[in-house]
């Protein structure tokens, strides 16, 4: 596979040779209405985005060209220079020189551009409407050109959707085929259905790849707007941004980008203090935010973190108890993490302004879904006086999901591994009942434990969370998972194995059950339920 | 998979065949009661798909009914309301089953002789599929028009709302119920999984 910094260069020719095209063809125009300011607006886009481009990639000759242009064009726009015969026949040539540059950039005998024309086009800019421009002549580019088309093609991502969607099927086909040839034992039959196997793997780690794009191209973007929300709420913020290369997959970039945008917003109005504010605790008078991207296995992290006030818990305590999301006594014994845990509640604020930017009611609640929604998870940290990081764990693709398989009541679930923290095996008598649940020591950890049997299939009546009596087997199977800063061990019937599965939504009028992320076929063809963790855990809250 | 047009029934250990359905209705009789009052101008028919719910005959017009075939393996899903059966796999596609006699409270009548066998019809509706699970083999009548009752009196008095009921057939001193399973998918169901 290509480096990225060759992909980078590929992609920043073809948009360079877009933007020839598209400049040639304006300047053509604009030769014949000169006073056409909407064309003379266009060209000034074009080289403006061609200068910036080619700066960052580090290509000075063409960024340094384009700035020549540019200035050029600006001069025709103020009317300081007229578009006269002799200007246009440089502008011409400048293009073309443009154009030569892009084409010639991984050729290295090309050398330096011509420096009879760059000086042309000094003069033209310095000479402002100078009546005797003594321009030298240059050779004439147009002459031995070849015509090519790009190497790069736009996609719609609707079309790359049903790509990926078509390969999901063809995926849960194959483990079927690949299954089957192995009970039948016929080796041509296994043979073909192994290569079948590694084709079909390859397809779809190429299509994945063809939907992902650099964080970058969202991170880009905050500078502008953090500056814009800082000035408005008086403050100043200085904002770092890491790992900006980090691949993803577009879809999941969309949907979490209104979250981003929400989570900066509030860091800025709610977490970092006014500069006066911030003297008198001993920080610096500049708020730092900080943008990072990783990756941890096959997730995406992406962390947002502030040197603001951080969370007050006591506050937190107080309004979840007025807002009767817990009862007071309860409330008094919580930790600070189970109190994070009451900011993602529909709802609940703290926020006792409304500002331009935040306070007006959309919670972190919708953060949480929407990052719910792609199956993956968010956390908070927050220390009072030093500030407040949400990290949240992104799945790098949609479709296709690391999954831990297992059975309950003869019937197959699985559970995203973005959700589980680990699998332990427990002898029943480790196991204690406290109150009406289950408690288990895990690596020092006290940890609430279900039966998943007794909390999917015993009349709601009648269920009984706690009694350890309903448990069959001296050694219980428990998955560990984790959902909104707290954890709660499932244990199951059978533990499987760990496999890539591709979910499919529930089709209507299931879709309305959140208990359920999806399905999907296993090679078997059997039908396994795949569990929402996020679900799994509410429900599990409401009932006891 | 998007399956053509007409409507594919599935025979495989069917006890006795159901028409395959022609589009054109004009041949099919559904039995000797059937008279054609004006044998000049060919009465308006209309295809069903008969079925038994309880004790009674149901039935659902074949446009509503995109196969019918036996019932595959059904996988339970916890927690959903109790005339979910759950979901299964028919030709690739994941369809929930649901069962009609729960969801209308009919009781249902369990004869020893019959075989565990259960047919499901696959409904199609504008944007998804359904399964219906029926007991007995369904059976093809065409009928005219003119043989359903849209606006019997009684229907105030039965629990099943009357807007899933087109209207009362009789043929051959049968009572046929035929519902229009459209509004029973759109209306009722979904509102009742969100609760």
């Amino acid at each position: 596979m290509k480096s990225r910094e060759q992909e980078y260069k590929e992609i920043f020719i073809a948009e360079a040779l877009e933007y020839y095209d598209a400049l040639n063809r304006h300047i053509s125009d604009l030769e014949k209405r000169p006073q056409d300011d909407q064309v003379l607006a266009e060209i000034f886009r074009l080289l403006h985005n061609l200068k910036a481009n080619a700066k960052a990639i580090g290509y000075l000759h063409i960024s340094d060209l384009s700035h020549k242009l540019e200035t050029a064009f600006s001069l025709i726009r103020n009317k300081e220079l007229s578009f006269s015969d002799e200007v246009v026949a440089v502008l011409f040539d400048g293009i073309d020189l443009l154009g030569d540059l892009i084409t010639n950039i991984d050729n290295d005998s090309y050398g330096e551009p011509d420096p009879v024309l760059l000086r042309n086009l000094d003069i033209i800019v310095d000479n402002l409407s100078g009546s005797t421009i003594e321009l030298a002549k240059v050779q004439r580019y147009n002459t031995s050109k070849n015509l090519s088309l790009s190497d790069l093609i736009y996609i719609q991502i609707k079309k790359l959707d049903h790509m990926l969607n078509l390969v999901g099927e063809l995926m849960i086909d194959r483990d079927r085929v690949l299954s089957i040839s192995r009970e039948l034992d016929n080796d041509e039959l296994k043979s073909v259905s192994s290569h079948l196997y590694r084709i079909t793997e390859e397809l779809q780690y190429s299509v994945m790849d063809a939907r992902l794009v650099s964080i970058g191209s969202l991170f880009n973007k905050f500078p502008r707007i953090i500056r814009d929300i800082a000035t408005a709420e008086g403050k100043t913020i200085n904002l770092s941004l890491i790992g900006q290369e980090i691949q993803i997959d577009r879809n999941i970039l969309q949907i979490i980008t209104d979250s981003l945008l929400h989570l900066v917003r509030n860091a800025i109005t709610h977490g970092i203090e006014r500069p006066e504010e911030r003297e008198k605790k001993g920080k610096s008078r500049e708020g730092h935010v900080s943008l990072v991207a990783r990756n941890d296995r096959d997730n995406v992290v992406i962390k947002l973190s502030d040197d603001g006030k951080g969370i007050d818990f006591k506050q937190v305590r107080k309004a979840a108890v007025e807002q009767k999301l817990v009862a007071s006594d309860v409330a008094a014994g919580l930790s600070n993490s189970d109190l994070l845990g009451f900011l993602f509640e529909p709802g609940f604020s703290l926020a006792k302004e409304v500002t331009e930017f935040s306070g007006r009611g959309v919670g972190l609640d919708v953060v949480k879904n929407a990052i719910d929604s792609i199956g993956g998870r968010i956390n908070i940290d927050s220390e009072k006086g030093k500030g407040t990081s949400f990290t949240m764990q992104l799945p790098t693709s949609i479709a296709v999901k690391g999954a831990l398989l297992f059975e309950v009541a003869d019937i197959f679930y699985a559970i995203p591994l973005i959700h589980t923290e680990s699998v332990v095996a427990m002898e029943t008598d480790e196991l204690h009942e406290v109150g009406d649940v289950l408690l288990a020591d895990v690596k020092g950890e006290t940890i609430t434990v279900v039966y998943l049997n007794e909390l999917l299939n015993a009349p709601e009546e009648t269920m009984r969370l706690g009694d350890k009596t309903k448990l069959s087997g001296l050694i219980q199977n428990i998955i560990i998972v984790s959902y909104n800063n707290r954890k709660l061990g499932l244990i199951v019937d059978k533990m499987y194995r760990q496999q890539d599965i591709v979910v499919k939504p529930l089709s209507k009028p299931l879709d309305t059950i959140d208990l359920y992320g999806g399905v999907t076929l296993l090679g078997t063809g059997k039908v396994c339920l795949v569990l929402d963790v996020p679900a799994i855990t509410r429900y599990f809250i409401h009932r006891r | 998979m998007k399956r053509d047009k007409n409507k594919s029934i599935d025979n495989e250990g069917l006890a006795e065949p159901v028409d395959s359905a022609p589009t054109s209705s004009d041949l099919h009789e559904a039995g000797p009661s059937e008279t054609t009052p004006n044998p000049h101008l060919p009465e308006e028919t209309v295809h069903l798909i008969v079925f038994k719910l309880g004790a009674e005959d149901y039935a659902i017009r074949i446009e509503q009914v995109k196969e019918v075939t036996v019932t595959p393996n059904v996988t339970r899903m916890p927690r959903t309301p109790d005339f979910v059966k759950g979901v299964a796999n028919i030709r690739g596609d994941i369809i929930a089953i649901m069962d009609l006699e729960e969801r209308f409270g009919i009781r249902p009548v369990i004869d020893a002789n019959s075989s565990l066998l259960t047919y499901t019809l696959v409904i199609e509706a504008k944007d998804y599929s359904i399964g219906v699970v029926v007991r007995e083999v369904p059976q093809s009548l065409n009928l005219s028009v003119s043989k359903i009752d849209k606006t019997p009196a009684f229907l105030q008095d039965i629990n099943i709302h009357e807007n899933y009921i087109e209207g009362i057939a009789k043929v051959d001193n049968r009572l046929i119920i035929v519902l229009d399973m459209f509004k029973i998918l759109t209306h009722d169901e979904i509102s009742e999984l969100t609760e």
